[in-house]
């Protein structure tokens, strides 16, 4: 067996490890969110939606701004192992995105009365989604390795600028959306109770987005070495 | 209080099920992948 294929297979059991330290670290936040923290006084207990909502936002944005840089170290590297991840973290983004997308509406409709408005976050979020989406369908469509990889590189930068204009979107326009109370200059504005579950939720959510994407990497070597071997 | 206990109930099964569902492609995938290599 070559060494490639026996690293790739280092990589899914390292990653299948993660993804289950992730999914018992998402289960202590569901136990600590819905058992530990307090409700909140308006929002009652919608807003323990929020404790799995944010944390999927962080690492969808993480996924994708690394699409965008691992892209452009593509593109000057020409590593096909740089296009493999990249095409790993925008497949996990998505899924990462699909929680966004239907947890925020679930959220909006007893707080706000509606499922959705185009306000300025919810739109560039669904904008940055489609974009992504794209990119999953580009790479399916382009059967050349090194052309999908070059026009996804540049889809996957377009992306990841999107990125920080979400980030900013709820201070440049006028939005419904909350804005950040933790990623922010100043400090965490929320009672410790909540911080807690919420800090616990970022953490479980980074780990299964590491779990995640190495065993998706594991696999996208996988195949790499496989054909490699049958040229 | 508001009383919307529901919809919190709606999407932490939601959240559950897109990540269960994802870990199942996955799994299936990778356990095919590592049979495949040991042969």
């Amino acid at each position: 067996m070559n060494a490639s294929l026996n690293g790739s297979r280092t990589t899914i059991r390292w990653g299948l490890a993660l993804t289950i330290l992730g999914l018992a670290a998402l289960v202590t936040i569901y136990v600590m969110a819905l058992a530990y923290t307090p409700l909140e006084v308006r929002q009652g207990a919608a807003q323990k939606i929020f404790y799995i909502h944010v944390p999927a936002a962080w690492s969808a944005m993480v996924a994708f701004t690394l699409v965008g840089v691992v892209s452009i170290l593509y593109l000057w590297l020409r590593d096909e192992r740089l296009d493999a991840f990249a095409a790993s973290s925008a497949e996990v983004g998505l899924v990462f995105s699909v929680v966004i997308l239907t947890t925020g509406p679930i959220w909006g409709k007893p707080v706000w009365g509606t499922w959705w408005t185009w306000d300025a976050r919810l739109t560039l979020t669904l904008i940055l989604f489609l974009l992504f989406l794209g990119y999953m369908t580009l790479r399916s469509a382009v059967h050349d390795p090194a052309e999908r990889a070059r026009f996804s590189a540049v889809v996957g930068i377009m992306g990841m600028v999107l990125v920080p204009f979400i980030h900013m979107s709820v201070y440049l326009f006028r939005t419904l959306h909350p804005k950040p109370i933790v990623l922010k200059p100043s400090t965490p504005s929320l009672p410790p109770d909540m911080l807690r579950t919420l800090l616990a939720g970022f953490a479980a959510s980074t780990v299964l987005y590491l779990g995640f994407v190495t065993v998706r990497y594991g696999l996208a070597r996988y195949e790499l070495a496989r054909r490699q071997e049958a040229d | 209080m508001p009383d919307n206990a529901s919809y919190m109930v709606a999407a932490y099964v939601v959240a559950a099920v897109v990540y269960l569902a994802y870990t199942v492609r996955l799994f299936h995938r990778a356990i095919a992948a590592l049979r495949d290599s040991s042969r």
